[in-house]
């Protein structure tokens, strides 16, 4: 009986993660510097780097103007709410922005590389993948966040 | 924040050749009645009020009320019988799959303890009798050998069962255990309905053959017949008795209602025929079902008009109204001395609602062809079907005052009138566009791509065609001719509907890929996108009379309305507004929105804006 089969993941790219991207994370995880991260794929270097972060005064709606229309991104934002038992809580969430209008060798690039970037970054909560606007509504957040 | 306001509610489906069975409950005088997948209720003081259950996943034949109000029981085509609660939120207590064909006649026991189920079996039992809570059967039918149209249970002790049926025969059965007693072959024709008076003492048989016999509601021996002088002059649909036993009503294929006064010894003598009025002498006339409840006496047309009279004042003219009984594809709001709203089924039924007082007249039509567009102007409405033809059609209150059909060649897809400019009115077909001025075709465009909707400005100054592959082209109109003047890009799937706003600032858009947009009309730039939230294709738009919400409607039962000052997320929903798809919409006012759908239903909802 071979186990290797049953967990063998999808197919890889073999993108690398800068350092860069791995410390900002920890930055938004540890000491709440950032309220969101977004990363791009810059193929030049073959690696995930930063794009854009913002400060934590920032809006969820600020958080969503700053990924294109057309383009793939990765992102995490950090999502703070107030439960049913009125307990204040924080929970970071990943993004994979693939919207459809964007090119089909990016969505490719993108959806190959995201397994890979996801095990550099320890302490997401929740994991939301989205194809256009109505998915990454802040209803998808609050039902997702519990 | 969205809420039902009115529902103006379907009649019952009918089929030529068949009666109806319908039913209701005397305590909170409701009656039941199914249309498509929907089971009905309507009280009969106030036809506005209605309840409506949909969770039959076939197309609903007969509910009944149980004895005691709280429990119905609704069966289906697929010979499923749900019992569900009467009240709130309908709450289903079982669901049974009783026989393997539809189910035509259904009947609760008099303590609401077994219920009798008859219909067609395919060959193998088309009868069945089984305790509501269990589902075990309590008897042995067997005697007939074609569809059973009807059965009934004797109310009182020592308990029988009746069915009767296409094999033209009445079959009892004594129990319970309840077995085949005997079987009487009176009639000549298919027997439509048999019913228990209320005291159990006797039970009368109607049929097609155009007689009702009465017989004895313990031996099952004949007693009588309806007196054949003055009888029906056509099958015999259907039959009810007055909540004394003293008097029964029929219904019949000879557009009439007759009511009889019963004797003791069992014949039936005739009492008053009662004629509908408002009559257009059509087979829509022809009664399909009725039903006595309290003082009430309810007809049922095949037109689907349902005449209410009065039992102890039976020369009062009656209380009707009507409805819809397929999808109602599309909807106008019409503002007059009245605002009023017209509604087309895709039948040729075109139908005047009144807001706060519902059904207001059924347009009467010389020709009725079907509808598939519609679109309608002060005292004209222009509809279009699935032939080569637009039907041009001006009213007056009730009546066509004219009614003509022209031809244009090639099957219309979308239409648009531009009222101000004279009597212009463009209408699509596959590959292009066809100018109509005063009702003649002045010219025919090929415009090239395989066009899908087309809006017009009121003045018919400016068009825009939607293409199958989702393009927008916008057109400037001279004389008879279109000057192509931007292609505009953003949808991924053809376009289904187009309109432009009331003040002429913006239009919008949506399309098969369940997307609207909104563009700004001078600059050509999108004012509002994002507006991606159904989950399937968009069917109808409507603006605002203050041009500032757009409402979309979906196959996916959902209504969205949006504002078009604020982004996209901000929107109020409506889920589930009609079963089977959201076909018309329309503003009454800057806070009402109307829709209609594919349950031949017209709801009004309120908004509160946030």
């Amino acid at each position: 009986m071979s186990f290797r089969s049953l967990s063998r993941p999808n197919a890889r790219s073999g993108m690398g993660v800068a350092d860069e991207s791995k410390t900002t994370f920890h930055e938004l995880q540890r000491k709440k510097t950032h309220r969101y991260v977004v990363f791009r794929i810059d193929e030049s270097k073959n690696e995930v780097v930063v794009e854009k972060t913002g400060n934590p005064a920032e809006s969820y709606d600020d958080f969503l103007a700053s990924l294109p229309d057309n383009d793939c991104r990765y992102a995490v934002y950090d999502f703070d709410f107030v439960t049913s038992e009125n307990c204040q809580k924080s929970k970071i969430f990943f993004f994979a922005w693939s919207p459809e209008t964007s090119h089909i060798r990016a969505k490719m690039l993108y959806s190959t590389s995201k397994e890979q970037f996801r095990r550099e970054l320890h302490g997401i909560h929740y994991e939301i993948q989205a194809t256009d606007s109505t998915e990454v509504d802040l209803e998808v957040l609050r039902e997702r966040a519990n | 924040m969205m809420e039902l306001s009115e529902t103006y509610a379907c009649v019952p489906s009918t089929e030529r050749g068949r009666g109806i069975l319908i039913s209701g409950d005397s305590k909170s005088d409701t009656i039941l009645y199914t249309n498509g997948r929907s089971v009905v209720m309507l009280d009969l003081n106030n036809p506005l009020k209605v309840s409506i259950y949909g969770e039959h996943a076939y197309p609903a034949t007969v509910a009944r009320y149980s004895p005691n109000g709280e429990w119905i029981a609704s069966g289906d085509v697929s010979g499923t019988v749900r019992i569900w609660g009467a009240y709130n939120d309908h709450v289903l207590k079982k669901e049974f799959k009783v026989l393997a064909g539809r189910i035509d006649d259904l009947q609760w026991s008099a303590d609401g303890l077994r219920i009798v189920a008859s219909g067609d079996g395919k060959g193998k039992s088309l009868v069945r009798a089984f305790m509501w809570d269990s589902g075990s059967n309590v008897g042995e039918f067997d005697g007939h050998s074609r569809r059973v149209l009807s059965c009934a249970i004797k109310p009182t002790r020592p308990f029988r069962i009746v069915t009767c049926g296409e094999d033209f025969l009445v079959n009892f059965y004594e129990g319970p255990p309840f077995k085949f007693k005997l079987s009487s072959r009176e009639h000549s024709n298919f027997v439509n309905c048999v019913r228990f008076a209320p005291d159990g003492s006797k039970f009368i048989t109607v049929s097609s053959d155009k007689k009702g016999i009465i017989y004895d509601g313990k031996t099952c021996e004949k007693l009588g017949e309806l007196s054949p002088e003055d009888g029906h002059k056509g099958s015999i649909y259907a039959v009810s008795w007055s909540p004394d036993g003293k008097q029964v009503i029929t219904v019949s294929a000879d557009k009439s209602a007759k009511v009889w006064d019963m004797s003791e010894n069992g014949s039936g003598t005739l009492n008053t025929t009662l004629n509908c009025p408002g009559s257009s002498g059509g087979v829509d006339d022809m009664l399909v079902g009725c039903l006595w409840q309290n003082d009430h006496i309810v007809t049922v047309s095949l037109g689907g008009t349902i005449s209410i009279f009065s039992a102890s004042d039976l020369d009062k003219s009656p209380f009707q109204f009507s409805g819809h009984m397929k999808n109602v594809s599309s909807l106008a709001v019409l503002k007059g001395n009245t605002d009023y709203i017209l509604s087309g089924s895709y039948d040729g039924l075109i139908c005047k609602w009144m807001l706060g007082r519902g059904f207001s007249g059924k347009l009467q039509r010389t020709q009725n062809t079907q509808i598939k567009c519609f679109a309608a102007h002060e005292e004209e409405i222009v509809t279009s079907g699935y032939d080569n033809m637009i039907s041009r059609i001006s009213y007056k209150d009730d009546q066509c005052t004219n009614e003509e059909a022209i031809d244009i060649g090639n099957q219309p897809k979308d239409l648009s009138l531009a009222p101000l400019s004279p009597d212009l009115l463009l209408v699509t077909f596959e590959s292009g566009v066809v100018f109509l001025r005063d009702g003649k075709v002045v010219s025919t465009i090929n415009l090239g791509f395989t066009v899908t909707a087309l809006a017009v400005t009121p003045d018919g100054t400016e068009a825009i065609v939607g293409g199958q592959d989702g393009k927008l082209h916008l057109y400037s109109v001279s004389g008879d001719s279109l000057t192509e003047e931007a292609v505009l890009e953003k949808h991924r799937g053809a376009i289904s509907v187009i309109r432009y706003s009331p003040d002429l600032s913006m239009f919008a858009s949506a399309d098969l890929n369940r997307e609207a947009v909104v563009w700004d009309r001078v600059s050509r730039e999108m004012k509002l996108k994002n507006m991606l939230y159904h989950s399937a294709r968009i069917n109808c738009l409507a603006w605002s009379p203050n041009s500032s919400m757009v409402a979309t409607g979906s196959l996916d039962t959902c209504v969205i309305v949006y504002e078009v000052d604020k982004p996209a997320s901000s929107r109020m929903t409506i889920k589930g507004a009609h079963l089977g798809g959201v076909y018309g919409l329309g503003f009454a006012d800057d806070s009402h929105v109307v829709s209609s759908g594919e349950d031949a239903c017209i709801r009004v909802w309120s908004l509160t804006p946030q």
